[in-house]
């Protein structure tokens, strides 16, 4: 069990840590994705988008690594989620 | 389990030297805010009608840097006439790089999706769980331990995943509750512990469509020292999630539905209280299917506020258990009005196998 447990971690670990260096397979299409896109895509999961203007600049990104946590979303996506949302704050 | 983990903080080590900014924090870089939720439902039917559960569950949010971060809810509830206060989750994360989260503390499960996620006020659409997926059922509503989760991109695909080893289930052996288990204590009661994980895909490229496999398995489950100590449990759950807009119907529809089923080792042996010993097949399931419209693509924005949901729900119990013997079937519709995006008022009515015919109405505030 410990064995199969350790091999699950570090296969995630290596995974994640050559994908982290050498580039991730993303199509065009998704990495041409807009914040608002992703926005909409992303918080539809779950729940209802909170709108533009919800929070402020600083709390969208207390928000946004909690979400990022909570739902999986890797952090270009969530970077670009909450610039767009904070673009509704200038 | 002491060399795993100290190979774990090693790789954790390593990668946060790595990326040089474990201790890079500029000053006025802690950021720090609550959210959380305000509940609080009524219950009708022939035997009671009454204001039952007040829930307040303030979530405190750090984000001590970019790769620091801690999440923690306390919950304040009346559900048993008197006013608890608990932990709800305490979790710290370091965020490694893209595509890698290590989190330690007590978490939302990641077992299936709906206690970790579709339970919560102001994403259920009804006042009540779906039966087998509440208290009682089959799976966590929290967990201790350590884990690490992330996206993994596939083209047009995401993949996500969550691995995880925690204290897990106790079996529970005294006389009421024979072959159930608390999933949530807060230590271990024996010598091992829990591991497992959930693996997603959202196949489509707007990540309309999720679907889940989770595991979970532990091999020794009873006490310490007692007979039922080497009792082992499995699990295992599918979740689906899917959301759509309806142009012609000017609605968004919504599908989740969730199957979980575990199996406890056949070594398992319980006490009757006139002393003697039995046993019993102890593997049950359960599952529920939710559907919901809203037409929020209308401009009315009275009309748009509006959600209805049906849900349907089956939790098959042990034939020879002391709290088994009979299946519980459970059907409910809802009345939905939403007052925010993440504040609704509900009104489901319950027709359930093993319950009188409810109304409930609820209330929840996102704040």
């Amino acid at each position: 069990m410990k064995r199969s447990l350790f091999a699950i971690l570090l296969i995630i670990f290596t995974c994640s840590t050559f994908i982290s260096i050498n580039g991730c397979f993303v199509s065009k299409t998704a990495a041409s994705k807009s914040g608002a896109q992703l926005w909409a895509e992303n918080c539809n999961r779950c729940h209802n988008a909170p709108p533009p203007g919800e929070f402020s600049n600083a709390n969208w990104d207390i928000v946004g690594t909690h979400m990022q946590i909570r739902a999986n979303i890797s952090k270009t996506d969530m970077t670009k989620i909450t610039d767009f949302l904070k673009s509704a704050n200038r | 389990m002491k060399k795993l983990l100290l190979i774990f903080s090693a790789c954790f080590l390593y990668n946060a030297v790595i990326h040089g900014q474990l201790l890079s924090k500029e000053s006025g870089q802690n950021k720090f805010a609550i959210y959380g939720n305000a509940e609080a439902v009524y219950v009708s039917n022939k035997e009671q009608k009454s204001f039952t559960d007040i829930n307040f569950k303030p979530i405190f949010l750090w984000k001590i840097s970019d790769k620091l971060f801690v999440e923690a809810e306390t919950e304040i509830e009346t559900g048993d006439g008197v006013v608890n206060f608990g932990l709800e989750y305490a979790n710290m994360n370091y965020i490694v790089n893209q595509y890698l989260i290590l989190h330690a503390g007590r978490f939302l499960p990641k077992f299936g999706a709906y206690r970790g996620r579709f339970a919560e006020g102001f994403l259920n659409r009804f006042a009540s769980n779906p039966a087998g997926f509440g208290d009682g059922g089959i799976g966590a509503s929290v967990e201790t331990g350590f884990g690490a989760l992330g996206s993994l991109p596939f083209g047009d695909v995401k993949v996500l995943y969550d691995v995880y080893v925690v204290n897990g289930p106790h079996l529970l052996t005294d006389s009421a509750n024979q072959g159930q288990f608390d999933y949530e204590a807060y230590t271990s009661n024996n010598n091992d512990q829990a591991y497992g994980g959930r693996l997603a895909i959202l196949p489509l490229s707007n990540s309309s469509l999720e679907v889940g496999f989770s595991l979970q398995h532990k091999a020794k489950t009873g006490d310490l020292g007692t007979i039922d100590e080497k009792v082992s449990l499995d699990m295992q759950a599918v979740d689906l999630n899917y959301y759509t807009s309806i142009q012609p119907i000017k609605s968004t529809l919504r599908i989740i539905g969730e199957f979980r089923h575990q199996k406890v080792g056949n070594n398992a042996v319980y006490t009757k209280p006139d002393g003697t010993d039995f046993s019993f097949t102890n593997s049950p399931s359960c599952y529920y299917a939710m559907g919901s419209l809203r037409p929020s693509l209308l401009e009315n924005k009275f009309l748009r506020n509006i959600e209805v949901a049906v849900r349907s729900s089956y939790f098959k119990r042990p034939v020879n258990a002391p709290w088994g013997g009979s299946n519980i079937r459970s059907t409910e519709i809802a009345l939905d009005y939403w007052l925010n995006w993440n504040s609704l008022l509900k009104i489901s009515y319950q027709n359930r196998s093993d319950a009188l015919n409810t109304v409930y109405a609820q209330v929840v505030f996102g704040f």
